[in-house]
């Protein structure tokens, strides 16, 4: 392995890295426009200019492969000399349009410039080059060309990642623009990345725009619960109330903004597609379901547990332990899904449809995949596929009056819809069923049949881990507060559990030790090793991504 | 050290209270100099006009050139609002009582504007931070104090409000620190002459302000 030594510090790294990787890993700080480590070395911007031993001029660390005793000083006179003059080549047409500019806050130009220039530009504010503003790209991306710096970073990741290059750079020298071509709007199922990995304000999402300042926003690392790929995002939330006592505006009980990708290179790299991004949106689609309702009226959720725990005690009494069963949601949690297994017994199921069979099946050639669920491997290794049979054999079971009472949970999915036919036979079972619990996020009109209905809080407000698609174990984390009465299943759970004489942990990370020590998938895990990139449990055959 | 008197570290004076009291006793001549005092006054206000009192509210005593009152939100020659939501005030408020909700203007020049820009008068402390935060000279402090409500909702100030106001022009603004750099960086007339899109001098562009602070800070 070669020896590198970055600013007096020696250092090994692996042969065919370029300085600016191996001083990321090794936590030197190189500024950088056009260098992501997940879409290529262009060597465009000149921000990474460092000093090598021997070398006549300055190279670009992004660029550059390290060699055997190589020796790179990052804060000389001269490097920062060069980044100096590299940021006031960059701002010479900037239109210093901050006060409107979305990424004000999160701004890689404010950042470089406070950090590193600090300069009065040169350049008459009103004889600047003026170019396009705000014009749509695609139905969720804006351009504002006088902004870009033309680190190419978005050109690259149509180019590289997607493939589908729609953005290019039109026109030669002082009149280079990103732009696209007439007939081909940016429209692909990753579009949305783009803004992602743009340095400054030049693109900006047509969703996000305008909604908040970023400073005000709180970011919960989180997994999206769009599909069985487990994506690792970050959900950016109100952080503070704002507005004082400002009627209609209430930004203390939380409020998802936008979610953004969060790095992981075992999984989705940077990446989210805009399904995915998008489906936050979700949660506020239908009326959230606020309060316990039992024949039409509120209850409290805590009042209502214990006649429920003794209605399914009356009927195992009467007619056995098979007649009461529940279904949980492929969208629960594996804490949620334990508990619910351990209360009913083993009578649980999970499966609405085919969709076990899919959840591992590609959608496109990226992220997406078929199964609308972020749990169906962590229910699967459950152990909750058993001899019911799905809604479909439970819907049978029912109608037979083999089952005579059940606990539904029910998450609608994030991205698509509910298949008709899944909420036709979820109407069925409930008229079939003597007593039927519903726990769901939102207030549908189907489930208004059920004999208790319990809110149940959705994904980002409760804490838990999914399986993704190929065993690999993240954690989901709260960003936001259930609405009013609405609480996490496994904490209804462990209610019944506990008037059944059980008495189990209510932290999800104690249930999930619970889980650690009887599913001998999980031997060995917590919520400390799995951490914010989470564990893969197993060696296990993993599709790479390219 | 060694205490002194009274067991002090330090040289306290002592008083001897029943003497004080003694010598302070009221009696008929001090009755009689009291009155005197008031009669002088008396007098004095009666025929020479001196008085300490003022006919409020039809007089006003003279306030302060930066007297903070309740805001006003400027607009351009055009009539629309200068304020293009960029949040500065709401995020330095320490009342927190500004409220906004940014809206997508059609004029790409400006990009940004309220759609909704509250103040809860309430809870506003009149610190004059958010005068001093806005970029655009949008939102500056007028000399009006009198905000006598029937209810308790029209204390929140909403944009009609904040912009036009009967009688708020008569007194002149108030707080209004950024004018006079406003006037000499951006508004002479050789810095108009040079520019090559007018439009952006006369339609205050956000930058065209954002500069000024720039070079006053370096």
């Amino acid at each position: 392995m070669p020896k590198v030594t970055i600013n007096g510090q020696t250092y090994e790294a692996e042969k065919g890295k370029t300085i600016i990787q191996v001083a990321d890993e090794v936590g030197v700080q190189i500024p950088r426009y056009c260098y992501h480590p997940d879409i290529g070395i262009e060597g465009s911007c000149r921000m990474c200019l460092v000093e090598v031993k021997g070398a006549p001029k300055l190279v670009p660390s992004c660029a550059t492969p390290i060699a055997d005793n190589m020796e790179v000083r990052t804060n000389t006179e001269r490097v920062h000399q060069a980044v100096r003059y590299a940021m006031e080549f960059l701002l010479l047409h900037h239109p210093i349009d901050c006060p409107v500019c979305d990424q004000s806050g999160e701004c890689w130009l404010q950042d470089y410039y406070m950090a590193h220039a600090g300069h009065d530009s040169r350049y008459p504010l009103g004889q600047k080059t003026r170019r396009k503003k705000a014009f749509n790209l695609g139905p969720l991306v804006k351009l504002d060309q006088e902004r870009c710096i033309l680190c190419t970073r978005c050109v690259r990741f149509t180019r590289n990642v997607t493939k589908t290059n729609e953005i290019q750079v039109f026109s030669r020298g002082h009149n280079a623009e990103i732009g696209i071509f007439e007939d081909r709007p940016l429209n692909n199922a990753y579009s949305a990345n783009v803004v992602d990995v743009c340095p400054v304000g030049a693109l900006t999402s047509a969703d996000f725009r305008f909604k908040v300042r970023v400073w005000f926003l709180k970011g919960t690392p989180s997994v999206c619960a769009g599909c069985s790929t487990g994506c690792n995002n970050r959900v950016d939330h109100s952080a503070r109330a704002q507005g004082g006592g400002i009627p209609g505006y209430t930004a203390t009980d939380g409020k998802i903004y936008r979610t953004v990708g969060r790095r992981n290179v075992d999984v989705n790299k940077s990446w989210l597609c805009d399904e995915g991004r998008l489906s936050f949106h979700t949660l506020d689609r239908w009326p959230r379901l606020r309060h316990a309702l039992k024949a039409g009226e509120q209850k409290p959720v805590d009042d209502l547990l214990p006649s429920i725990h003794e209605r399914f005690e009356s009927i195992r009494k009467q007619y056995g332990d098979n007649a009461v069963a529940a279904l949980g949601s492929a969208n629960n949690t594996n804490e949620a899904l334990f508990l619910l297994k351990q209360y009913f017994g083993g009578h649980a199921d999970f499966r609405l449809s085919n969709e076990v069979d899919l959840y591992q099946q590609r959608q496109d050639d990226l992220l997406r995949r078929l199964d609308k669920h972020a749990n169906t491997h962590g229910a699967l290794d459950l152990g909750l596929n058993g001899e019911l049979g799905g809604l479909r054999g439970l819907r049978e079971r029912a109608a037979k009056k083999e089952i005579r009472a059940m606990w539904i949970a029910f998450h609608p999915q994030l991205v698509g819809e509910d298949a008709p036919e899944i909420i036709d036979e979820l109407r069925k079972l409930i008229s079939a069923l003597e007593f039927s619990v519903v726990s769901t996020t939102h207030d549908f009109e189907w489930a208004r049949a059920a004999s208790v209905l319990l809110p149940m809080a959705s994904w980002a407000e409760e804490k838990g881990t999914y399986t993704n698609y190929a065993g690999r174990v993240q954690i989901t984390s709260r960003a936001v507060m259930p609405p009013e009465d609405a609480q996490p299943l496994h904490l209804m759970m462990a209610e019944l559990l506990q008037l059944s004489g059980r008495n189990v942990p209510r932290d999800p990370s104690a249930i999930f030790d619970a889980i650690a020590a009887q599913v001998p998938r999980y031997a060995g895990l917590n919520y400390d090793n799995i951490g914010v990139l989470g564990v893969m449990p197993v060696e296990a055959p993993q599709e790479v991504l390219r | 050290m060694t205490p002194v008197k009274g067991g002090y570290a330090v040289d306290v004076p002592t008083i001897n209270v029943s003497e004080r009291a003694r010598r302070e006793n009221a009696t008929v001549w001090s009755t009689f100099r009291a009155f005197a005092v008031t009669l002088r006054h008396l007098f004095k206000s009666l025929f020479k006009g001196d008085t300490p009192t003022i006919y409020y509210p039809e007089q006003t005593r003279p306030y302060s050139e930066r007297f903070r009152g309740t805001h006003i939100l400027t607009v351009r020659g055009d009539g629309s609002l200068k304020c293009v939501a960029c949040y500065m005030c709401a995020t330095i408020c320490p009342a927190e009582c500004i409220y906004i909700e940014a809206g997508e203007h059609p004029n790409p020049e400006v990009e940004k504007f309220p759609e909704r820009f509250d103040i809860d008068m309430m809870r506003c402390i009149y610190c004059g931070f958010c005068v001093d935060a806005c970029p655009e000279e949008a939102i500056i402090m007028s000399r009006e104090h009198h905000q006598s409500v029937y209810n308790r909702s029209e204390t929140i100030y909403t944009i009609e409000k904040l912009m036009a106001r009967p009688g708020i022009d008569a007194k002149g603004p108030g707080y209004r620190p950024n004018r006079p750099m406003a006037e000499a960086k951006i508004f002479n007339k050789e810095e108009q002459k040079e520019c090559a899109f007018p439009s952006v001098i006369e339609e205050r562009h956000p930058a065209v302000l954002y500069e000024s602070m720039i070079r006053r800070r370096g």
